[in-house]
């Protein structure tokens, strides 16, 4: 019963946090988009946080460089458990258009665990919806 | 059964059981007013049309893994969200709503209740201090000096009503207009009022006087390096405020809430709605502006407002026609 009460919470009120370690700036657009009126996220009690002490799931953006590979790290770490990782965009799945640069490692799960992978370059606001909706919906089944 | 009746009163209504609730359902009216200003649905899915989405918010922040940071003051940085949940809840103790005793209506209770609703902002200023670090600092300075901003015309607003009914109770104040049949008197405050919610605005730190928790450039000021459980009670303590805030300025400015328990529970809520809409209005329609704006404001506009509508109230007080 209270463990049903945590997860309908869980699932309702997922703060999330932007994180760009990378990306070409088209993501991150699509990103704010879907936050925007027009398809408007907090319909699902989505709400973007500016502290990773608040934020519930890091929504990261673009492959990640030698440099920003420590910090990402360092982001993830600060977030309280329980957390997830959203990968948004070809870049932050494998690398991408960048993979194989000198200065690239690759893509999020080269440094920290992803929980859902969403594929476009740019990705659509639809499919970040999509995506985010998906794992809210595996989260609730995996509890259950 | 005096006792049980005081007891109803500190922990069912107007106490701690019905602030909870009815701060939650303030919180939902408010982010939906805001999110229809910005021409969007805001929370749909959490209960009927996202009635229950700020309980969801504070269920999960306490089922969330709980960090302190190693260089804060350990001690300190547990015990303030407490203390400033506390305060936030006894304010809304004195408002004169039901059974009122010498307990929690008494001369002087406006004074009191004052200085409990600005106890959260030193709260949040010790808070800020005690995480050490660096962002939550500069939040914390800045809640400071937005306060030396706006406390003074909030203070000088509500004098007006008290000096209107020549009292110092909230209760007397707010029965003012019903005893003496001057109606016209809440036409009269208008200005006052208008500084008091303006004033409540930037105690509740929202939007445009959102400056200590600026995410832009402070991340979250204070609150940086809050999570889990007691960032869920400084949230439960926002809420409160903004109801105490609001059904005070109810009582002082629209005629309180009289006429026994149902009525008065009637009027309770929907004068704090009105407040709470106004508040919204006020947050979707403005920008964030700077710190230096916020004090040249409140001192060159708020504060001679508030002055003139005191002088009007006392020379009509001198006159005899009050
Ligand atoms: S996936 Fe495409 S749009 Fe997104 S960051 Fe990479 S290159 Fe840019």
């Amino acid at each position: 019963m209270f463990k049903k009460l945590v997860t309908w919470a869980r699932v309702k009120s997922p703060w999330i946090l932007h994180f760009n370690s990378g990306a070409c700036n088209a993501c991150d657009i699509e990103i704010l988009a879907s936050l925007m009126p027009h398809y408007d996220l907090e319909r699902f009690g989505v709400m973007l946080k500016a502290s990773p002490r608040h934020a519930d799931v890091l929504v990261c953006s673009g492959s990640v460089t030698k440099q920003i590979a420590p910090r990402l790290k360092r982001i993830y770490e600060q977030m309280p458990d329980p957390k997830f990782v959203v990968a948004v965009g070809a870049c932050a799945c494998s690398g991408g258009a960048f993979r194989g640069c000198y200065n690239v490692l690759g893509g999020i799960d080269s440094v920290i665990p992803v929980s859902a992978y969403i594929p476009g370059c740019p990705v659509k606001p639809e499919a970040i919806i999509d995506g985010v909706a998906k794992l809210l919906a595996q989260l609730d089944k995996e509890s259950a | 059964m005096e006792t049980v009746k005081v007891m109803l009163y500190i922990l069912v209504f107007p106490g701690f059981l019905f602030q909870m609730i009815y701060s939650t359902y303030l919180e939902w009216v408010d982010r939906k007013l805001y999110a229809r200003m910005q021409n969007r649905r805001g929370p749909l899915y959490t209960g009927w049309s996202g009635v229950l989405q700020p309980v969801a918010d504070i269920v999960k922040l306490f089922a969330k893994e709980d960090v302190t940071p190693a260089a804060s003051d350990k001690f300190m940085f547990n015990i303030l969200p407490l203390v400033a949940l506390a305060s936030a809840c006894t304010a809304g103790l004195y408002l004169p709503v039901w059974h009122l005793t010498g307990f929690n209506s008494f001369q002087g209770d406006l004074v009191v209740v004052v200085y409990l609703l600005a106890m959260p902002s030193f709260v949040l200023f010790l808070a800020g201090w005690f995480s050490v670090s660096p962002f939550s600092l500069i939040g914390a300075t800045r809640v400071l000096t937005q306060l030396f901003a706006y406390e003074v015309p909030f203070f000088l607003a509500l004098l007006t009503p008290a000096v209107v009914a020549g009292s110092w109770k909230i209760a007397d104040i707010a029965k003012y207009p019903w005893a003496s049949g001057n109606w016209w008197v809440i036409p009269l405050q208008v200005l006052a009022f208008i500084v008091a919610v303006l004033a409540l605005q930037a105690k509740l730190e929202r939007v445009p006087f959102d400056i200590p928790e600026a995410e832009t450039e402070v991340v979250a000021g204070p609150l940086t390096e809050y999570s889990g459980k007691k960032l869920a009670v400084f949230r439960i303590q926002k809420d409160i405020s903004m109801y105490a805030g609001s059904a005070l300025i109810a009582a002082l400015f629209l005629g309180g809430f009289g006429g026994g328990l149902y009525l008065g529970a009637l009027q309770l809520v929907l004068k704090t709605l009105l407040v709470v809409a106004l508040l919204s209005v006020i947050r979707g329609a403005c920008a964030r502006i700077r710190i230096d704006q916020i004090v040249s404001f409140s001192w060159r506009y708020l504060a001679p407002m508030s002055i003139v509508q005191f002088l009007i109230v006392l020379l009509l007080k001198g006159g005899g026609v009050i």
